[in-house]
């Protein structure tokens, strides 16, 4: 049963923070911080991603064998957890790509339509 | 790797370093914290507002680090927890129910294992052998044995020249063997013992691939007559050797007498090296070579082309296929046959168009498979016929019963449960019941196998024995009937229970006014099924059942109560010829004075002990007939209760210098002298000429089922061997226990060379004669007694939970003035209508189901219309008793109560 609740303009359905989330990896390892950083600044500062859905994100998509992560040392010199697209993550994220891309052409369509 | 599993093995990963994983996920939330505060700082803000700014940014870092630990949780298993808990807590309050649920499936599971641990015992279990798929088993096909042709049974001259054959390469078997299990006499510290042993050719070992737990097996060079240059040889089994040499290691080289020859031990076999025969497991293996001496006088060895006694085995050379083996064999076949100097006997064989054959060997081979392959496929049938009767009862209940739970689980769909989760829990709660089941009925499989495997295999006495343990096929199959038990009985009523809103249920709720119809088809079904199995099942325990009646009815022609054997083996003992019949005089006198006894006797075959003996002699216009005979000591008949007809028994006068004496049976002398009276006649049978001194009654010979066979008996004081072991026969008044003492001890003092005569009771003879039948009426009457039992409980459960919702609906139909009996007669039609076509279905159903029982039934129609007509009847009588129950309490309803309860 799918339950209403308040949408945040900002806030991201679960789905959509996944595909950011590999996106966002598409360049190389990165932390959890990093990620929420790129989408932030690379969405011109519309998206902003909730910490509390960040990190239950990232921990799902490693567990389903998509990502994979190793500890290593931020530019600060800090450890930290780095994230990185496994074969079936690449994969993943062509397919979700795809259908992004027909979806918001499709609402697109309907949206111009006068 | 697919998703799930990834997840899976990560989940379960985790649960090893959950310490470690939980600092790690602190740790990133610590430094995504870190970086916020960092980056605020950068951007000029002093450092404590910065902290202040970030730990708002960033929210309660506890609550993050709660939710990623749920995501590495185990949420299916953590709910499977809870839902068995809640289970145990549901079956531990309707107790009533759980014990009828698990009894019923215990029933069920427990004689499917029990029977299933018979099959696999002596069907299924592969021999204990390396590359056991190699294993070939040699039979012969013969034109004149009908059917499929096929028998196992081989002579030694046969083996012999297959043997040649193999050494010169032109049959595709590494290594080709003959067995033979029997008896041996060994002697012990009192006296000689009989010993489960197996006489077993050169290669048995070698081809077996077994390695001897101590010493050295036996090979082709004691195969030969007398053994290798190192004397005679035997292998022994580990338990034996646990047993007589308290596993002493120096047991190799020790001598053991069997048939009073001295025989080296010269190696140990493992304990799970149990033979080719599944039903043998011999404790003591000597060569084939060596019979002659341990069977002397009788040997079959000796016998040649006329003893079909060996099996015979081979591993087939890696590669080569059972199709090759089988073209090798029938291409060799008659030049096996012309090995034989004895034109008569390869004309026959060649006549019978004899063809040796191949065929998986992998199960070992038994006499017994053959005799008991047909009867337990056949109770096996009954048994999941059982299963299927309580999984339906199973069902038709658990249906009934979660109608009354329609609200409640109505409700918790209403407040978000997802319709798969009360599925789940629904189901949680049949395999409970299945598991609570299985286990009971495991409980239980182990010792009623093994009785029955003693019941089956008693006619075959020490000679026998059939490891039924449960092993891991059997517990694999136990294991995969609970789970299709649960799923079969689980699934249907969690379907049905959940498929209601609770809109639906609140308007119904306790109305009177409550749609019956609409959902009763499948429970009335599933019911009238119940009903039609347990028919099917009554109707074949009645027809087997009535066939052994019978045929204990039609009786053997003597009487066999109060009827004890001992046999007397005088193989390996001195005496001989008259001073062998004074001691058997001396016996039966002997016998004759222990209390109890009122007559006593000797004869060479026991009737029904399954073997025979035939003669051809001529009748009055000089044509052969084909006789049974026997050899019979005087007072038999008395002792037997055959009525003598005319003329006299035999006495100890009737010697060999008085002239041959023969006693005919009514058959034998109307056959012979069809046109005169047979008394004083005399037969000529080769230089001898036989005078009948007496016409006695048809007794039943080798087969209970046949008719009596014409039979001729002459006395064992005339018998041309000078060294025959005969079985005294003892007509008893009073317990047989100390009679068995006594003639214990008058055998050791008066023959101390002769082991311990054993002690049989005709009645017992008599039952293992029939007893793959009997083992079939005793399973089917007590499974049909169980159907019946679970219908009932079936139907009267049912029966009484629809009732009960009808309670209100029965108070207004009273209150608006129904009648009590009215009442009754609106319950009670109900169960009629399931109960009628049930047995409809089933009496249809039986009669065609019970035509694979005419091959066991004896003097009883597959549609007998009496066994037919009394099932119907117990079954009617059970449902209408089901059935009044509820209908009564019904009637006993108070209007203005149950109207109340609204």
């Amino acid at each position: 049963m799918v339950r209403e609740k308040e949408v945040d303009p900002g806030e991201l359905i679960q789905g959509t923070l996944e595909m950011l989330i590999l996106k966002a990896l598409v360049r190389g390892p990165a932390h959890g911080y990093a990620i929420a950083e790129w989408i932030h600044l690379t969405s011109h500062q519309v998206l902003k991603v909730e910490e509390g859905a960040l990190y239950p994100a990232l921990h799902r998509l490693q567990l389903r064998g998509i990502l994979s992560a190793t500890w290593g040392a931020s530019t600060n010199n800090r450890r930290a957890k780095f994230y990185q697209l496994t074969a079936l993550g690449q994969k993943r994220l062509n397919a979700e790509s795809q259908r992004w891309a027909r979806l918001s052409a499709a609402v697109a369509f309907v949206m111009q339509a006068s | 790797m697919p998703e799930g599993l990834h997840d899976f093995l990560l989940r379960l990963s985790s649960l090893f370093r959950k310490r470690m994983l939980d600092r790690e996920m602190l740790e990133e939330l610590e430094f995504h914290h870190t970086m916020l505060r960092d980056k605020m700082t950068r951007e000029g803000l002093p450092h404590s507002e910065a902290c202040i700014i970030a730990h708002r940014a960033f929210g309660n870092q506890a609550r993050w680090h709660e939710r990623l630990r749920e995501v590495w949780q185990f949420q299916s298993f953590e709910n499977l927890l809870r839902d068995v808990s809640f289970s145990a807590r549901l079956l531990r309050k309707s107790l009533g129910f759980t014990i009828v649920a698990v009894s019923t499936l215990a029933l069920g599971i427990g004689a499917n294992t029990t029977i299933f641990s018979l099959i696999n015992g002596l069907l299924l279990r592969p021999v204990e052998a390396p590359h056991s798929e190699q294993l070939t088993l040699i039979g012969t096909y013969q034109k004149s044995r009908g059917d499929r042709g096929l028998s196992y049974g081989f002579n030694a001259p046969y083996l012999r020249s297959l043997e040649r054959l193999k050494q010169s390469g032109k049959l595709p078997f590494t290594d080709i063997f003959g067995y033979f299990g029997t008896l041996f006499q060994v002697r012990g510290n009192s006296g000689n013992e009989e010993i489960r042993s197996a006489f077993v050719s050169g290669q048995y070992f070698s081809g077996m691939q077994v390695a001897p737990l101590l010493g050295r097996y036996l090979t082709p060079q004691d195969d030969v007559p007398g053994g290798s240059s190192a004397g005679l040889a035997v292998v022994i089994s580990e338990g034996f050797w646990q047993r007589w040499f308290n596993r002493s290691p120096d047991v190799i080289g020790h001598k053991l007498i069997i048939a009073n020859k001295p025989f080296t031990v010269v190696g140990v076999m493992p304990k799970q090296f149990k033979g080719a025969d599944p039903a043998q497991r011999p404790d003591l293996f000597a060569a084939l070579a060596d019979e002659p001496i341990i069977d002397a006088p009788y040997s079959m060895v000796n016998s040649g082309y006329h003893a079909w006694w060996l099996n015979i085995m081979a591993r087939r050379q890696s590669g080569a296929s059972i199709e090759q083996a089988n073209a090798a064999l029938a291409a060799l076949t008659n030049v096996v046959i012309r090995d034989s100097s004895d034109a008569g006997f390869i004309k026959d064989a060649l006549d019978d168009q004899t063809r040796f054959t191949a065929e998986s060997g992998s199960r070992g081979f038994s006499y017994f498979r053959v005799m008991f392959e047909k009867p337990l496929e056949i109770v096996f049938a009954m048994c999941v016929g059982i299963l299927l009767l309580a999984c339906l009862n199973l069902t038709s209940l658990l249906m009934a019963r979660s109608t009354a739970r329609e609200r409640e689980l109505a409700t918790r769909l209403a407040l978000g449960a997802t319709r798969r989760r009360l599925i789940q829990q629904l189901l949680i709660e049949s395999v409970m019941i299945a598991v609570m089941g299985t286990a009971a009925g495991l409980g239980v499989a182990p010792v009623l196998s093994r009785m029955l495997a003693a019941m089956l295999l008693s006619a075959a006495g020490q000679r026998a024995q059939l490891d039924t343990s449960l092993d891991s096929r059997v517990l694999l199959f136990a294991a995969l009937i609970a789970m299709i038990t649960a799923i079969l009985v689980g699934f249907v009523p969690a379907l049905r229970a959940t498929s209601g809103t609770l809109a639906d249920q609140i308007k119904d709720g306790q109305y009177a006014k409550q749609s019956n119809q609409r959902k009763s088809l499948i429970p009335r079904v599933l019911m009238a099924t119940e009903v039609c199995l347990a028919l099917m099942l009554v109707v074949c325990a009645g027809l087997l059942a009535t066939s052994v009646i019978r045929l204990y009815r039609v009786g053997p022609g003597f009487d066999p109560h109060g009827l004890v054997n001992l046999n007397f083996n005088m193989a390996k003992q001195p005496l001989e010829g008259d001073s062998l019949l004074r001691l058997y005089k001396q016996i039966g006198e002997g016998i004759e004075h222990q209390p109890g006894v009122k007559s006593v006797s000797f004869v060479q075959i026991v009737p029904l002990s399954g073997s025979d003996m035939t003669e051809s002699y001529p009748d009055v216009h000089g044509q052969d007939q084909i006789v049974h005979a026997n050899k019979i000591g005087p007072s038999y008949f008395q002792t037997m209760r055959i009525p003598i007809l005319e003329g006299r028994e035999f006495s100890w006068e009737d010697t060999k210098t008085n002239g041959s004496k023969i006693i005919l049976d009514q058959t034998a002398a109307t056959l012979l002298f069809p046109d005169r009276n047979a008394i004083g006649q005399q037969i000529s049978y080769g230089k001898n000429q036989y005078q009948v001194v007496a016409i006695v009654g048809d007794a039943k010979y080798n087969d209970l089922r046949a008719a009596a066979p014409p039979t001729a008996y002459t006395p064992i004081t005339q018998d041309s061997f000078s060294k025959g072991s005969y079985t005294a026969v003892v007509r008893l008044e009073g317990p047989a226990a100390p009679f068995a003492t006594a003639a214990r001890s008058l055998t050791t003092r008066l023959a101390p060379d002769i082991p311990v005569p054993v002690l049989t009771t005709m009645s017992g003879v008599l039952e293992d004669s029939i007893a793959s039948e009997r083992m079939m009426a005793i399973l089917s009457v007590y499974f049909a007694f169980c159907a019946l039992l679970v219908t009932g409980i079936g139907l009267y459960g049912t029966l009484s939970y629809a009732t009960a919702r009808r309670t209100s609906e029965i108070g207004i139909r009273m209150a608006l003035g129904a009648q009590r009996a009215q009442v009754i007669g609106l319950v009670f039609r109900e169960n009629a209508g399931i109960a009628l076509v049930g047995s409809a279905a089933g009496v249809i159903a039986a009669y065609f189901a019970s035509q694979v029982l005419a091959s066991f039934l004896y003097g009883t129609s597959t549609h007998d219309p009496l066994v037919l007509g009394a099932s119907v009847l117990a079954l009617v009588t059970i449902a209408c008793g089901a059935s009044l129950l509820p209908a009564l309490r019904a009637a006993r309803i108070d209007p203005m109560a149950a109207i109340r309860c609204e």
